[in-house]
């Protein structure tokens, strides 16, 4: 079985592979789109931002292909280097003034790197290697071990930690659920999701009694029930937003038309809030194909998942996924009022360039899984 | 479960948080979106606040001090403003006012989306030319808005205060403060900030993409109430006057004392001034040198001038901030509580007479049988000199040292370690000493009245702090108690640890000569509405009575008169002119370390049939008080005493 699978591995020739063309086309289109759509949010002021936005786009792409190219199992190796040197970016944040009072960013001179949103790719590849088969012995294996999941569970805490007291809660959330997604599909048991989830439910129960969180981030919850708290700051946020992406109704205001994005009623439209521009300016119709087109990735990436070689490759391609289906329901669920306020910012359409290149790499790593996957879908091997 | 099966569930999850997107976004865009969209067409509910002027302020005869004036301003509210005419506007209307445009990018930017600020006051003219052109400025309208005008310019500054922008504390202390208003920062206009404010008034309009489509009946704003003064400006300007005589004066002297040789450690650069009602403890005239004029904070005060001012403590109050030792106007105080609780000499020293109750002030006291066995002859630091065998009543006349060293010794003597061992210290706390006067200002310092409890606790926090500064010398700390015989003696004439406020000086001699009231000072009489109503009065001030005889009141009354008649301040009220002997006084010479100036003291008190002023004047670093500061007190009390008005000039050298 073992000779034969090697034999299959030398046949595979990788030039008879394409790339993911879909996967690729689809995040040229929103990439694309969000240039559009940042221009429309910011034209009165000279757009500056769309144009610092295509060197992202550009730089982007370029990561994109080079990652397409890198075999995805050298990163086995050199992922702890890696994570230690994430780190310390992580640690580096708190030498510089906060903005706004966070210390997110280290300051490039042409432009603010965010170390965390790397940090999610990052610990994405970190838990594939931790919680994939190491030794032959393991392959058959079904199921994780509690070592495993602690072993995980101590991996995403400290860059979580760290990116919590940023502060950054949006960004710690997504780590957490980058964990669950990835412990279930790696075979955790239903006992050990249970316990997870018991001891996460614990956790909310007690940072809430226990008033943990500031007093802004409760509002950004409490205002969900009612719009009337804080009308002026994050009321005023929710309710704007709200009213953009409603007043678009069906077909939209039409592109560059719509009251609430031309007088810029919407802070950080063309950041976080960049589907209130899509939702007002092009409706019910553009926002539901810009979630289609959502879709068709996360489509792309579980598909990559099931035709991985191994599973490594399977796992990266499931956290990729769950980034960016988790990113997409916060993102768009906060513009529309059902998730809290939080600065998570919309793949691809969203003005910055940290996400933007982390994104592109992800995706990269994920087209390399594609790439080098198994010409017999679902045979699951070591590499 | 299988890897498959597992993959299978996590696409269906993502499936339907994708669907729950979609779902929504249907209901809010499509259900609900057509409501959405017309409320985002109609409704815009927007309020503009206009101000009351701030309340006047007046002097006791109703001279009116600092009051508001109405002055164009150029306003903007961004809700007219279209993004992109942000740029032009704010060229135009720089190229108009004058105002820096990258400074008003600043304000516009700061202000927020559909916020509302004041960009500058104009004149009638520039308010005019924008009028003119509203066509082509968006959102920029002309408010009358009022303005702080202090009357009275530098003048009286240290206890009108000033305003200022709302800082954190401020915003922390009062969370419903109108952030875009200037507040009270200092003296008056911080203490009754609750009662000068005016009442805003509010218009609310409603807007439709940018055009004023209906209005509420706006609600008007209303003046603040007005603020009157105990002060008598004639009198306060006069003071102020005085007192920056009075440090030119002894600056003169010490240019002198340089030329002959002797030693002079700085020039003078502070005093201060207090004409206090001895019955109401009506605060007549309150005077700090050197001064601010409050009116360049109206404008926003630059940088550079700040400094300035901070530099030399111009807004330091010294009157009720600035701690000296009381030094020799304490005597007085002595005095009393030796007549009072009939106070022994100390009987087992040279030069004492115990029978007479007379003392030999030659310069020297030999304390040759103290316990600690610490003490040397102590002499008079101040200068030498043989006055004879004096009693009481010659002491406080020729401010004998010797003699108020020999009632303490004798009050140690007899009341070391029992529990009227504080006796003097009890007096001096009776009469206002080591705690704050309770005056209707900001930043009043409290002094200190050394005791032995107080040392202690100064040893104990010495002991545990080694690295801290130092409030006792180090070798008191291996003593049994570090308040010793010599401490009393020093604090019996003011000096020692002893501090104390111009102010409080001048609340003592008002307890001591008028029966024994001590009450709360005030410089505000009252507080009235535009229409004249009174709305704030002060309560109750009587803080506490002290048992005092008449005799000994009389005494005490008799020997100040001495003072200016016969004594330290004889030389320098010898032009005082007419009803001299209804005056009193009594110099002091403050010592704080070798290396620093001695301070100048001088308080008045007249009439002495019934005591009316009392006047205290207090030149920092100044030298001594009978040459310098009691010829300043003494054109104060000539103006009270309606006499005429002699130049100030140097007194005999006194303590």
């Amino acid at each position: 079985m073992t000779v034969l699978n090697r034999l299959r591995d030398v046949a595979v020739d990788r030039r008879n592979n394409r790339s993911d063309q879909v996967l690729f086309g689809t995040m040229l289109a929103l990439s694309g789109f969000g240039l559009l759509m940042i221009y429309s949010a910011t034209r009165s002021a000279g757009s500056v931002s769309m144009e610092r936005q295509m060197i992202f786009v550009a730089a982007g792409l370029t990561i994109y292909l080079i990652a397409s190219n890198i075999d995805y199992r050298e990163y086995r190796g050199i992922i702890p280097w890696v994570s230690v040197a994430v780190l310390l970016a992580l640690f580096a944040v708190f030498l510089f003034e906060p903005v706004n009072g966070a210390r997110r960013w280290l300051p490039l001179g042409f432009f603010k790197l965010q170390p965390a949103e790397f940090a999610k790719v990052v610990v994405i590849v970190l838990l594939a290697s931790l919680l994939s088969p190491h030794t032959r012995d393991e392959i058959g294996r079904r199921n994780l071990r509690w070592t495993h999941i602690f072993q995980a569970l101590a991996v995403v805490a400290v860059p979580a930690a760290l990116i919590y007291v940023e502060p950054d809660l949006g960004t710690t959330v997504v780590f957490g659920f980058i964990l669950f997604v990835m412990l279930f599909v790696a075979g955790a048991t239903w006992r050990q999701m249970v316990a997870l989830a018991s001891a996460t439910m614990l956790g909310i129960f007690v940072t809430w009694q226990q008033g943990w969180l500031a007093k802004f981030q409760l509002d950004r919850i409490r205002v969900l029930a009612d719009p009337t708290v804080d009308p002026q700051g994050i009321g005023y946020n929710l309710r704007q937003s709200k009213m953009a992406v409603g007043s678009g109704q069906l077909f939209g205001r039409g592109l560059f038309q719509g009251t609430q994005t031309n007088f810029e009623y919407v802070p950080e439209q063309e950041t976080d809030f960049i589907f209130t521009a899509v939702g007002e300016q092009l409706g019910f119709i553009g926002a539901i194909l810009v979630v289609a087109a959502f879709s068709v990735i996360i489509w792309r990436l579980l598909v990559i998942a099931a035709n991985a070689r191994d599973r490594f490759g399977a796992l990266i391609a499931v956290g990729i996924a769950a980034m960016v289906v988790f990113h997409v329901f916060i993102n768009v669920g906060m513009t529309i009022g059902i998730m809290p306020v939080t600065g998570i910012p919309l793949p691809f359409l969203s003005a910055g360039g940290s996400f933007y290149m982390a994104t592109t790499l992800a995706l990269g790593i994920a087209n390399s899984i594609w790439l080098l996957r198994t010409p017999v879908p679902g045979e699951n091997q070591l590499s | 479960m299988k890897f498959a099966l597992r993959l299978t569930t996590l696409g269906i999850v993502f499936a339907s948080m994708l669907a729950v997107i979609g779902l929504r976004l249907w209901y809010v865009q499509v259900a609900e979106g057509p409501q959405t969209a017309q409320a985002a067409e109609e409704l815009a509910w927007l309020e503009k606040t206009s101000y009351g002027p701030r309340g006047d302020i007046f002097d006791r005869n109703g001279t009116l001090l600092a009051t508001s004036r109405l002055v164009p301003a150029v306003l903007v509210d961004r809700t007219f403003v279209q993004p992109e005419q942000r740029d032009s506007l704010i060229q135009s209307l720089s190229s108009i006012t004058g105002f820096d445009p990258i400074e008003l990018g600043i304000l516009y930017d700061d202000a927020g989306i559909n916020g509302r600020f004041q960009v500058v006051t104009v004149s009638n003219e520039i308010a005019y030319v924008i009028n003119e052109n509203l066509d082509h400025l968006p959102g920029v309208e002309i408010a009358m808005i009022p303005e702080r005008v202090y009357l009275s310019g530098p003048t009286l500054a240290h206890v009108i205060g000033h305003l200022g922008l709302p800082d954190a504390n401020d915003k922390e202390e009062r969370p419903d403060l109108d952030l875009s208003l200037r507040i009270g920062k200092l003296g008056v206009e911080r203490v009754y900030d609750e009662y000068l404010q005016g009442v805003s008034g509010l218009v609310e309009y409603q807007v439709q993409r940018g055009q004023i489509v209906d209005q509420q009946p706006p609600v008007e704003p209303e003046p603040g109430n007005s603020v009157v003064l105990n002060i008598d400006l004639e009198l306060q300007e006069l003071a102020e006057l005085a007192l920056e005589e009075g440090v030119a004066l002894s600056n003169a002297v010490k240019d002198d004392a340089r030329a002959n040789g002797e030693d002079v450690f700085s020039e003078t650069q502070r005093a201060a001034a207090v004409v206090l009602d001895a019955k109401t403890f009506d605060v007549l005239a309150l005077a700090s040198f050197p001064d601010f004029d409050p009116q360049s904070f109206v404008a926003g005060i630059d940088a550079e001038t700040f400094e300035g001012l901070t530099d030399t403590n111009a807004f330091n109050n010294l009157a009720i901030s600035g701690l000296y030792p009381p030094s020799s106007t304490f005597k007085a105080i002595t005095y009393t509580a030796k007549l009072e609780e009939d106070l022994p000499l100390a009987a087992d020293l040279e030069g004492v007479d115990v029978a007479n109750q007379t003392v030999h002030c030659d310069g020297t006291l030999v304390l040759s049988k103290l316990e600690d066995g610490s003490q040397p002859p102590k002499t008079d630091w101040y200068f030498p000199r043989d006055l004879g065998w004096l009693d009481i009543h010659g002491a406080l006349e020729n401010s004998c040292n010797i003699y108020f060293w020999s009632v303490a010794m004798g009050t140690w003597r007899k009341f070391k370690d029992t529990p009227q061992e504080n006796i003097l210290q009890d007096w001096a706390k009776s009469v206002g000493y080591g705690s704050t006067t309770g005056i209707d200002l900001t930043a009043e310092a409290e002094g200190t009245v050394p005791t032995r409890e107080l040392f202690e606790q100064w040893a104990e926090y010495q002991l545990e702090n080694p690295d801290k500064p130092p409030l006792l010398e180090p070798n008191r700390l291996e003593l049994a108690s570090p308040w010793l015989g010599g401490d009393l003696v020093d604090m019996a004439i003011g000096q020692g640890a002893f501090t104390a406020t111009p102010l409080q000086v001048a609340v003592s001699y008002a307890a001591l000569v008028n029966g024994g009231r001590i009450m709360e000072p005030r410089v505000v009489k009252e507080v009235v509405d535009a229409d004249g109503n009174v709305v704030f009065e002060p309560e109750s001030r009587l803080v506490g009575t002290v048992d005092i005889d008449p005799a000994t009141r009389a005494s005490l009354l008799t020997d100040l008169n001495r003072v200016v008649t016969r004594g330290t301040a004889a030389s320098a009220f010898a032009d005082f002119g007419p009803g001299l002997e209804n005056i009193g006084g009594k110099t002091g010479t403050g010592q704080t370390s070798k290396n620093r100036d001695n301070h100048a003291w001088f308080v008045g008190v007249a009439p002495i049939d019934k005591p009316q002023y009392i006047v205290v004047i207090l030149i920092d670093e100044g030298g001594s008080g009978g040459r310098v500061a009691a010829p300043v007190g003494r054109r104060i009390m000539q103006y009270l005493m309606g006499n005429e008005l002699t130049p100030i000039v140097e007194g005999a050298q006194a303590d």
